[in-house]
């Protein structure tokens, strides 16, 4: 099986990219000047759109008081409270960890809905599910199945996880469900597009060989399609649970008791060198998460 | 083959078969730790099955109607004219600034990304590059090269480690509400990816050019302008055409920090407890991210066809 896509760990690429599926129809080349050029002045107009031109003069002038205490904060991270805290309050380091762990149980729970939605979603959303003869009749209705799932996905995916938090918070207030409700949804759009790209890409081979002798489309999935796909499926929702902890965190700038939460109030209190405390905390539970799901990646290509 | 016989033969299959026993453990550990979440969060007791959260739900589905059509049966007429009314006084620029946002930020990410990922590419970024027989180098200059490619490569783990909405909240924060701060925040996060994935571009290229260049005496400079950037180019382009949907979908919400763009608006509905609004700010929202999908699907299809057609 062609795996030169998992060499380059490049699971922020998606599937359907890494060997660009190329189109055998000859077309003529996009002429790449053409493209350079109009890139380079869309990009220009969007940036004389924000007024990036006009203000890169307010930027130099900032008041750069702020972000040199800022910058020097990064080398002494606070290791207790900044200022006075009242009695009983438990030490920073407690903080920390709570707020590290309710950061990892907003992500596990908001990818466990996912995945529950997303892996159904992923199956009803890849080609050969519906694979149909070109006479069947059921072949058109298979097709709008197909498309309908595609579209739901896509819809789920195209609301960024804090809009569905914005909506859920309206709705039904400041609850921790809520929250994962919020990340599960988008996610599971994602995992369903990828999941469905996965299976498709997954070794014919073995779901010939039992269709061929008999088995019925089912179990050629459930014997052969799914477990050839499995490594891949679990590594791609190894990478999407590193993702989980960063938008869980982010959560955090909405109320909810995640490391985002200590962030934003760390700065609000001008206390920069314990946000620096929570910023490390931040970087080193994703840099574990991506450390374990790359170390994943390199044995799946092993 | 006796029934046995069979049998045996299936189990010695079996045990045959690969095995990813890391796999396994991992997703046997994330699972376990899944249940720990799900029973110590307070998730399960918030669940709004009490009568009161039915009534809020009622009550909230109500107020996303819009104002002036409650209470009375839906014209389709007069919720078009609602919605071109909203569209012309915030919609439209809010949306237009959203997809700026967006284009500046991925154009800013490629333009740090470029020289990063030559400098992460241990290929290029080493004692001597592309020679063969590599020449005892000084062990002064293999150090300092080794050093200088890793530090790159901390520097492009530790941005994209570094969610962008906490980074355009810090520049918000300490540079003041410019759209500077948010370009700049979605940019350096989205930097850190492309770097990476620009490196593992010109690693992956073949050697076999750039090793004769050298051999005729090109430059470390010269090899990353002349040959690996123009043979990169094409494919660089497609990943950034890919991060800038990613980008878009960012872009979306990165205006609840600062800046008259969707999330912006959301935010300023949001407070007012305008629900229909922040609705119409959510719809403009999935239908730029859509669009913008659809737009990037078929550049990227339309480019990895030319570049089919280059190579053959």
């Amino acid at each position: 099986m062609p795996r030169s896509w998992t060499s380059s760990t490049a699971w922020s690429t998606p599937p359907a990219m890494r060997d660009a599926p190329i189109s055998a129809r000859g077309r003529a080349p996009a002429p790449a000047k053409i493209l350079g050029v109009a890139l380079i002045a869309t990009a220009l107009l969007a940036a004389a759109h924000l007024g990036l031109f006009r203000t890169s003069a307010a930027l130099l002038q900032a008041e750069h008081g702020l972000l040199g205490r800022f910058l020097a904060a990064a080398l002494c991270p606070a290791l207790d409270y900044e200022s006075a805290v009242p009695a009983g309050t438990p030490p920073l380091w407690q903080k920390v960890l709570e707020g590290l762990r309710s950061t990892a149980s907003f992500a596990l729970a908001g990818l466990s809905l996912a995945l529950c939605f997303g892996a159904p979603l992923g199956i009803l959303c890849a080609r050969s599910t519906w694979r149909a003869e070109k006479h069947d009749p059921r072949a058109l209705a298979a097709r709008a199945l197909w498309l309908g799932a595609r579209s739901l996905a896509a819809a789920l995916r195209s609301v960024h996880e804090l809009l569905w938090a914005a909506l859920f918070l309206a709705a039904l207030g400041a609850s921790p469900l809520a929250a994962a409700c919020a990340l599960a949804l988008p996610y599971a759009g994602t995992l369903a597009k990828v999941f469905s790209e996965l299976l498709d890409e997954a070794d014919e081979r073995a779901v010939r060989a039992l269709e061929e002798t008999g088995a019925s489309r089912v179990q050629a999935f459930l014997a052969a399609r799914l477990p050839t796909a499995l490594p891949d499926l679990t590594a791609y929702a190894f990478y999407r649970f590193e993702c989980a902890l960063r938008s869980a965190a982010v959560l955090g700038f909405f109320g909810y008791p995640t490391l985002g939460l200590l962030i934003a109030q760390a700065f609000e209190n001008q206390h920069l060198r314990e946000l620096w405390t929570y910023l490390y905390a931040l970087l080193l539970l994703v840099l574990l998460a991506e450390r374990w799901s790359s170390a994943l990646r390199r044995r799946l290509v092993a | 083959m006796s029934e046995l016989a069979r049998w045996e033969r299936i189990a010695a299959l079996r045990k045959q078969r690969p095995r990813a026993g890391l796999l396994h453990g991992s997703a046997l550990a994330l699972a376990l730790l899944a249940v720990l979440a799900w029973t110590t969060g307070d998730f399960a007791s918030s669940a709004p099955t009490a009568g009161g959260r039915l009534a809020e739900l009622a009550r909230f589905a109500h107020e996303l109607v819009p104002h002036a059509l409650r209470d009375r049966p839906l014209e389709l007429g007069e919720l078009g004219a609602w919605i071109a009314e909203r569209w012309s006084t915030s919609g439209a620029a809010a949306t237009a600034t959203t997809l700026a946002l967006a284009i500046a930020a991925t154009a800013l990410a490629a333009l740090l990304a470029l020289p990063a990922s030559f400098l992460a590419a241990r290929t290029l970024a080493c004692a001597e590059p592309y020679v063969d027989d590599p020449r005892p180098a000084s062990r002064v200059r293999r150090a300092t090269w080794g050093l200088a490619q890793r530090l790159v490569r901390a520097l492009l783990l530790l941005l994209r480690a570094t969610p962008e909405y906490v980074l355009a909240f810090l520049a918000v924060a300490l540079l003041g509400p410019l759209a500077w701060a948010l370009v700049l925040g979605l940019a350096l996060h989205n930097a850190g990816i492309l770097g990476r994935l620009g490196a593992e571009l010109a690693e992956d290229l073949p050697p076999r050019p750039a090793a004769a260049l050298r051999a005729s005496g090109a430059t470390r400079t010269q090899i990353a302008l002349l040959l690996l950037l123009p043979v990169a180019a094409s494919r660089f382009v497609l990943l950034l055409f890919y991060r800038g949907e990613t980008c878009l979908r960012e872009a979306t919400v990165l205006g609840m920090v600062a800046l008259p763009s969707l999330g912006y608006g959301l935010a300023q509905a949001r407070a007012r407890l305008f629900y229909d609004e922040m609705l119409f700010f959510i719809a403009c929202s999935a239908l730029l991210v859509l669009a913008g999908d659809l737009f990037s699907t078929w550049i990227r299809a339309r480019l990895s066809v030319a570049r089919r057609g280059n190579c053959t």
